[in-house]
């Protein structure tokens, strides 16, 4: 990327990339939490199917703290680099 | 005068509510967290009602001769808080279902002439015969209950299925 373009800019690219992909699993979770809620009540579905759920979300959950960790990581180097 | 005011509040009333992108990333982060934390709950919630729920032991509820054909009974299974209805179709064939209905859990009532299980809070319509849904918003059919007859007496017990 071009050093004339202002960090702040850039960074914002960086935020908005991380955002779309973390709404979109946010929008998995979600899903996945209404299923699992639908199958609290329905005695019909089985459990693996919310301990399935359960996983999913859970890796969803470390995948969000992971994007959010990338992005703090990017901001700081980029800090760094115009300190 | 002016300036000393401006010394004290220095960040003007447009910038009061801006979230910075640490405390916006944090945010997504924890309803994240949240969404985790409410799936594990209800995953949890359908594990201890699986292992920890009262025994399928089998209840007596009405006497054979109690309800006639086309006639209900009214009863509560396991628990004080779970109503139940118990209906006989016909002389040797008696069903029994759960009494909420699985749309907003209002009460359903038999309707002996159509056979069927009315909801009558939003129009679901339930199979008296099996308790699938036939019509309004249940997408679901009513929990049944395993039913037999012993020593002139009508039992119910959980359903295998139920339990599984």
């Amino acid at each position: 990327m071009s050093p004339k373009v202002p960090i702040r800019n850039r960074l914002n690219v960086v935020l908005q990339m991380v955002t779309v992909l973390i709404t979109a699993i946010l929008l998995g979770q979600l899903w996945l939490f209404t299923i699992t809620l639908d199958a609290m009540e329905n005695t019909a579905v089985s459990i693996t199917v919310a301990l399935a759920a359960t996983t999913c979300s859970m890796v969803a959950c470390a995948a969000v703290w992971m994007l959010i960790r990338f992005f703090l990581r990017t901001e700081r180097s980029e800090a760094g680099e115009h300190a | 005068m002016s300036s000393s005011w401006r010394q004290d509040f220095p960040v003007p009333s447009s910038e009061d509510s801006y979230v910075t992108r640490r405390e916006f990333a944090k945010f997504m982060g924890l309803t994240s967290l949240a969404f985790f934390a409410g799936t594990f709950a209800s995953a949890m919630r359908k594990l201890v009602l699986r292992f920890m729920g009262s025994p399928s032991s089998s209840v007596a509820v009405a006497g054979i001769e109690e309800i006639p054909v086309g006639g209900y009974k009214l009863f509560r299974y396991p628990s004080e808080n779970d109503p139940c209805i118990l209906l006989r179709l016909a002389e040797e064939k008696f069903v029994a279902f759960d009494q909420r209905c699985t749309h907003l859990s209002c009460p359903v009532y038999f309707n002996a002439a159509k056979s069927e299980l009315v909801c009558p809070c939003h129009e679901g319509f339930f199979s008296a015969a099996d308790g699938r849904p036939v019509a309004g918003p249940p997408k679901r059919g009513l929990p049944q209950l395993t039913v037999t007859t012993n020593k002139a007496q009508v039992w119910v017990r959980r359903s295998t299925e139920e339990n599984a």
